[in-house]
């Protein structure tokens, strides 16, 4: 053992134990364990637990040091560790939540403030250019025109709902901006659904399709999207996506309104509905305010069409009913990547 | 050489410096250094991050550096770590080097 300590990882599934050092070492700088860590590095000294750091895919959290231990190298030891963690796991581009008054501690580990909460939470990344690099790339997409609007659609998969959102908001504006959910975690893969909404939104003159990116409802930006039925959303994360898309992507593509339906069925996008309003348009920011214009789902026999319920229609394999939820480009994807032929009872365990 | 993938090299810690080495889609090469002493020594460490990069004909790709103060000698074998590794590079010509 050196003077510092030694150095190494934990998986929480595979050291309850351990984990419940680590617990105790965060709840001592008033920090909880994050469920969605899959790897801390920590590090050991005489038999105690002295310092830890969680990643979550590409997102560290959870980082604490024993105060006595503070003042060392430690945790800049402890920064190379989780960054080079992260690189053997294919992750470079980091993002860390971090409390704002600890933000020039981790500037010492290379990562740079993109956006804070007030009092709240700061979301960082390692590197000084990335995002202006970003809104470089989408500066030269701008168009011109009074009115520009703005869409982030997961389309899990795209559903004539999507079409007549982006339908009604295309003719709303001069130009309308679309984005698509990057993040592979849903029961779609990204691939695909970028393609049905690339086929879906075919035919209408005044878009833009864009892929997603890092700094759009991601993991980092917006962790607890991705964990709809288990968790109860912590409002601080939706602000931090909306607050980067009102500093960052909005001002870079001039977008002066952003478009979304209005949601009945699913409660975390419910809450970011009305979490739009409260950051783009009410919270104090150097940015000036988007307006949200909340449209109106479209329905079929006054029943709204969601991407839930064709996702219910397909575990059922359903398909006379889909057909009535979705264009003729999304019907046909559905027929072919799950027929009817396959396994039924293997299908419906991956879907629910 | 040509950068393929993202990969690091370094430390974050006092005397050391991480370098970050990505593939640029611009065709040229972006070089961001931030260190503790880049009033001092900015123009230097730049000349030898730019010294390591010409001996390795690397002409594209996207270079952050985090330094915490590190000598010139360290600098070059970090540089030289992350871009080898970014290029996928198993051989080395020691010679070009020097």
């Amino acid at each position: 053992m050196n003077a510092t300590g030694d150095f190494y990882t934990v998986q929480p599934k595979d050291a309850p134990a351990e984990m419940e050092e680590v617990r105790k070492l965060l709840a001592a700088n008033d920090l909880e364990l994050d469920d969605q860590i899959e790897v801390f590095a920590v590090c050991r000294r005489q038999g105690r637990l002295v310092a830890c750091a969680g990643l979550d895919h590409y997102t560290i959290k959870c980082v604490a040091v024993a105060e006595d231990t503070r003042g060392e190298s430690l945790s800049l030891r402890l920064g190379s560790e989780v960054v080079k963690l992260a690189a053997e796991r294919g992750a470079f581009h980091l993002f860390l939540y971090s409390a704002p008054h600890n933000l020039p501690f981790f500037r010492g580990w290379g990562f740079y403030p993109l956006i804070e909460v007030p009092q709240r939470v700061v979301l960082m990344e390692n590197s000084p250019v990335a995002i202006e690099r970003y809104c470089d790339s989408l500066r030269a997409q701008r168009r011109p025109g009074r009115k520009i609007g703005g869409i982030v659609l997961n389309a899990n998969p795209f559903t004539l709902g999507h079409r007549y959102l982006v339908e009604r908001a295309a003719r709303a504006c001069d130009w309308l901006h679309v984005f698509v959910v990057k993040e592979d975690a849903s029961l779609f893969s990204y691939a695909d659904r970028f393609a049905l909404v690339a086929a879906g939104v075919k035919g209408i003159d005044n878009l833009t399709l864009y892929p997603g990116s890092d700094y759009i409802i991601s993991r980092a930006t917006f962790p607890g999207y991705f964990l709809k039925e288990k968790t109860i959303i912590d409002h601080s994360w939706a602000a931090i996506d909306l607050l980067l898309f009102r500093e960052y992507i909005a001002p870079a593509l001039g977008i002066t309104h952003r478009y979304v339906g209005t949601e009945p069925f699913d409660s975390v996008t419910n809450n970011y509905n009305a979490d739009m309003k409260l950051w783009l348009e009410h919270a104090a920011s150097a940015a000036p305010p988007i307006t949200v214009v909340e449209v109106t789902r479209a329905t079929i026999r006054g029943i709204p069409i969601s991407a839930t319920e064709v996702r219910r229609l397909l575990a059922q394999r359903d398909f006379g009913k889909t057909a009535a939820l979705v264009p003729a480009t999304t019907q046909q994807f559905l027929e072919s990547k799950f027929p009817v032929a396959a396994s039924n009872t293997q299908m419906k365990g991956q879907i629910a | 050489m040509k950068v393929i993938k993202e990969a690091i090299a370094g430390t974050l810690e006092s005397s050391d410096l991480l370098v970050k080495v990505a593939p640029s889609d611009k065709g040229t090469r972006e070089i961001v250094i931030r260190s503790e002493v880049i009033k001092r020594f900015g123009k230097q460490i730049r000349n030898v991050v730019n010294d390591v990069l010409d001996k390795l004909s690397v002409s594209d790709g996207s270079i952050v550096i985090e330094d915490k103060g590190a000598l010139d000698c360290v600098i070059r074998a970090r540089v030289q770590a992350a871009v080898l590794r970014a290029c996928g590079s198993e051989e080395l010509d020691w010679g070009t080097l020097s």
